[in-house]
C-alpha cells in the first residue's frame, strides 16, 4: 500500500520513521507506529516526572519558608494572633463602654444640681451661681462627648470584620498550600499520606500539613 | 416597645442598646440574639414590636432572617430595621426586595439612628390609619 519515499526526502527523516514508512504490510504498519508513539509518551512522561518533582521540592521549600520564617512562627500562630486582636479590641471597646455607663449618670447628677443651684441662686457675680453656671454647660458637653464615644466603639465591629476575613483568607491559602503539596507529591511517584478527600476542620488541616514536613 | 437586636459583636450590640435607650426606649425590653438563627427562635416563643439586626453574621445572615421573617405569618408584618456594614448596591437591593423597613450602613450616628427609626413609625402608623 505504502509507495516506496524517494531517496531525497528520506535523507531528511529520521531512521524510525522511514522505516514505518516503508513498511508493507497494515498490522507491521501499526505495531511501528505503536512503538514510536510510547517512546515519545515515555520522554514525555519523564519530563513531566522532572518537572513535578521539581514542583513538589519548590512547593515544600515554600511550605517550610512559612513555617520558619520567624514572627509569625505559622498561619496557625498567625490566625491566633488576629483572634488575640479581635479579643483585645472588643475588651477595649467594653471597657469603654463601661465608662461610659458609670459617666452619664455622673454627668445627668452634676447637670441636674447645677440647675437646682441656679434655681436657688441666679446671680451674674455670686462666685457660687457662676460656677454652677459652668459646671452646667460641662456636664453638658460630656454627655454629648459620651454619646459620641459609644458610636466610636462601632469601628470595632467593623474592625473586626475584616479580621475575620483575613483570616477566612489564610485558611483558603493554607488548603489550597495543602492540596498542592499532595496534587505535587503524588505527580512526584510519592504516596500521598491520606486519601483525596475534602479536609473539614483545622486540626485535620494540621496535622496533614504535618505529616509532609510543615 | 419590646425590641430585638442581633449581631454576632458583642460591642455592636451594646452600642445599638445603649442608642436605643438614649432614644427613649426601655432598656429592660431590649434583648438580644448574637445570630439569625437565635434570632428567629426568640421571636417564634415571645412576641417582639420590631427586630434591629446586622447582615454579616454566621449560622443565618440577617438577610436570610429578614425572608424568615416575612414567610412567618405570624412575624410578617414585624419592622425590621438593619444596621450593616454591607453597602454595596445589590444587597441593599436584596433587602428592599425582602420587605425590609429600613437600612443603616455602619458606621453610622444617633442622629441617623433616630431617623430611620421615626420614618418606620410614620409609615406604620400610616398603613395603620388607613387599614
Amino acid at each position: 500500500m505504502n509507495a516506496p519515499v524517494t531517496a531525497t526526502v528520506a535523507e531528511s527523516l529520521p531512521p524510525e520513521v522511514l522505516a514505518l514508512l516503508n513498511t508493507q504490510d497494515g498490522t507491521a504498519f501499526e505495531q511501528a507506529l505503536d512503538v514510536m508513539v510510547r517512546q515519545r509518551e515515555q520522554h514525555l512522561f519523564r519530563a513531566l516526572g522532572v518537572l513535578a518533582r521539581d514542583l513538589h521540592g519548590a512547593v515544600s521549600r515554600l511550605g517550610s519558608d512559612l513555617a520558619n520564617e520567624g514572627v509569625p512562627d505559622s498561619m496557625t500562630d498567625a490566625r491566633n494572633y488576629l483572634a488575640e486582636v479581635l479579643e483585645m479590641s472588643s475588651k477595649a471597646a467594653h471597657r469603654s463602654l463601661d465608662f461610659v455607663d458609670r459617666m452619664r449618670p455622673e454627668a445627668e447628677a452634676l447637670a441636674n444640681n447645677a440647675t437646682a443651684v441656679l434655681d436657688f441662686n441666679s446671680s451674674e457675680t455670686d462666685p457660687a451661681a457662676v460656677l454652677a453656671r459652668q459646671a452646667k454647660v460641662f456636664a453638658n458637653a460630656c454627655g454629648e462627648g459620651l454619646n459620641d464615644m459609644v458610636l466610636v466603639q462601632s469601628w470595632q465591629d467593623l474592625a473586626g470584620q475584616r479580621v475575620k476575613k483575613v483570616v477566612a483568607f489564610i485558611e483558603s491559602v493554607e488548603s489550597s498550600l495543602l492540596e498542592l503539596v499532595r496534587l505535587t507529591g503524588a505527580l512526584a511517584g510519592r504516596e500521598a499520606p491520606v486519601e483525596v478527600a475534602k479536609v473539614s476542620s483545622q486540626d485535620e488541616v494540621d496535622r496533614l500539613l504535618s505529616e509532609f514536613g510543615f | 416597645m419590646k425590641i430585638l437586636v442581633v449581631d454576632d459583636f458583642s460591642t455592636m450590640r451594646r452600642i445599638v442598646r445603649n442608642l436605643l435607650v438614649e432614644l427613649g426606649f426601655s432598656n429592660p425590653l431590649i434583648q438580644e440574639a448574637d445570630d439569625g438563627h437565635n434570632a428567629l427562635t426568640m421571636l417564634k416563643a415571645s412576641s417582639f414590636d420590631m427586630v434591629v439586626t446586622d447582615w454579616n453574621m454566621p449560622n443565618m445572615t440577617g438577610i436570610e432572617l429578614l425572608q424568615a421573617i416575612r414567610a412567618e405569618p405570624k412575624l410578617k408584618g414585624l419592622p425590621v430595621l438593619m444596621v450593616t456594614a454591607e453597602n454595596n448596591r445589590e444587597q441593599i437591593i436584596a433587602a428592599a426586595q425582602a420587605g425590609v423597613n429600613g437600612y443603616i450602613v455602619k458606621p453610622f450616628t444617633a442622629v441617623t439612628l433616630k431617623e430611620k427609626l421615626d420614618k418606620i413609625f410614620e409609615r406604620l402608623a400610616a398603613s395603620g390609619a388607613s387599614a
